[in-house]
């Protein structure tokens, strides 16, 4: 009898093992997108109630919030979490060369970009912005932020990144050791799948409908910046991408379609993803070369497609007949 | 044989609660998509149940959008939005993106991405 007990007992704890700790998937609206957690665990914080609360913080059109005010009134005090933000986006602004610069806002506005009204402006409204448009201009004094009159400020290039790592901070917090976000399209992991395999991460084709490669993830971040998301076609008949090139003002024409950065932090690769797509497939290279913190997938316009050497076993194409080529360091 | 029975029983147990967890394993194989109404789940369509195409409309406090349900997939047909970007995105299972109505805060998404993909970068 004692023998039966036993082999119930073991036949439930394999059961109980088996089934483990389950997913919890969240889907909400924020920062203008749609966005989903999928967590494994029990007792897990509120990713909505943390990112509307970061929305509150970062919005560039929300009266209540710090940017909105510091735009309006060319000098505020932020909190923390704004402050870091802020300065680790200025110093990819410095990294990138400017390609990425939080100071673009006045372009985005004359492209219409901000609201539902896109149009091509007239090239000396273009002109007349330029000068505005410098990241150095930002000062930074303790947590005292100012800005020159005319300059404005958005961090809505790194701001879905940094509510990642907020995020996935928060759920390790928590005990969580499994789990993948999708904000927006930029996706970042915790560990790996339950079953030990990693999470398998489509990266879209610039071209098609269809998934371009996927991407084997854990512990990581995947961003994606390309021409074809929110732009629209003007009354010449030509595709406006939202993207714009800090130097010129107008949408960024560097020869790329897409740019997915993979690394460890997600605002490194929001703020990545945006600048390679601007300074194009050279001088993004030059940039990985000098650097250790990230890999990258290139879609050119032309099709083909180009990884970092970083990501040769973690990138799988899923498209035949596409020209694949792997960049050596 | 009065000393195997209880290996039998154990034996028996183990290969029924392994059919348990692959008959678990398949039910959840179902496309699934949820559509939310400002951040709630408001219906769940089991897309692979479907036999007959049938439309339905989702009237919110912002609008009107006519979602169109045919067997394995679903899309959006009409709204009364301006941007008209939750019609032109068509089907979620094409880019495994959701559909997503800014306007009047509608997102329809399938639980599971195409392809066994996890998620999407895009």
């Amino acid at each position: 009898m004692k023998r039966v007990l036993a082999a119930i007992l073991f036949v439930l704890l394999l059961c109980g093992c088996a089934a483990g700790p389950s997913y919890q998937k969240v889907t909400f609206l924020a920062m203008d997108t749609v966005m989903t957690v999928n967590a494994c665990g029990t007792d897990l914080p509120d990713a909505e109630q943390l990112v509307k609360s970061l929305e509150k913080k970062l919005s560039v059109t929300d009266p209540e919030s710090e940017i909105f005010r510091l735009n309006r009134d060319k000098t505020a005090s932020v909190s923390t979490q704004t402050l870091n933000l802020l300065e680790t986006a200025l110093a990819l602004c410095e990294r990138t060369g400017g390609a990425l610069d939080i100071t673009i806002y006045p372009a985005l506005t004359a492209w219409g970009f901000t609201t539902e009204s896109k149009h091509v402006p007239e090239a000396s409204q273009i002109a007349a912005l330029l000068p505005l448009i410098d990241y150095r201009k930002v000062q930074v004094d303790g947590s005292r932020i100012s800005l020159p009159e005319g300059v404005m400020l958005d961090l809505g290039s790194v701001a879905k990144g940094y509510t990642g790592d907020v995020l996935i901070a928060a759920l390790k917090e928590s005990g969580v050791t499994s789990a993948c976000l999708n904000l927006g399209g930029n996706v970042q992991v915790i560990g790996g799948k339950t079953d030990g395999s990693p999470w398998q991460i489509g990266v879209q084709d610039p071209h098609s409908d269809d998934v371009l490669g996927v991407l084997a993830l854990r512990d990581q971040a995947a961003v994606t910046s390309g021409a074809y998301q929110r732009n629209f076609i003007g009354e010449d008949g030509n595709t406006y991408g939202h993207i714009l090139d800090p130097e010129t003002g107008y949408p960024a024409d560097s020869g790329l379609a897409g740019v997915t950065v993979v690394g460890n932090c997600g605002v490194l690769c929001d703020g990545l993803s945006t600048a390679l797509f601007v300074m194009g497939l050279d001088d993004a290279i030059r940039l990985w070369k000098s650097s250790r913190d990230f890999e990258a997938v290139f879609v050119n316009e032309d099709g083909s497609i180009a990884i970092t050497e970083g990501l040769r076993d973690q990138f799988t194409l899923r498209q035949t007949g596409r020209e694949l080529t792997v960049i050596l360091r | 044989m009065k000393k195997n029975i209880p290996w039998l029983i154990g034996i028996g147990l183990l290969l029924l609660s392994c059919a348990i967890f692959l008959l678990l394993r398949k039910t959840g194989s179902g496309q699934l998509a949820r559509i939310f109404a400002d951040g709630v789940c408001i219906r769940e369509i089991d897309l692979s149940a479907v036999t007959e195409p049938y439309t339905f409309s989702v009237e919110t406090a912002y609008g009107v959008n006519e979602i169109l349900v045919t067997p394995g997939d679903i899309c959006v047909t009409h709204s009364d939005c301006p941007d008209q970007i939750c019609v032109r995105s068509g089907s979620p299972r094409d880019k495994g993106l959701p559909i997503v109505c800014l306007p009047h805060r509608l997102v329809i998404q399938l639980e599971n991405a195409p392809g066994g993909l996890d998620s999407i970068t895009g």
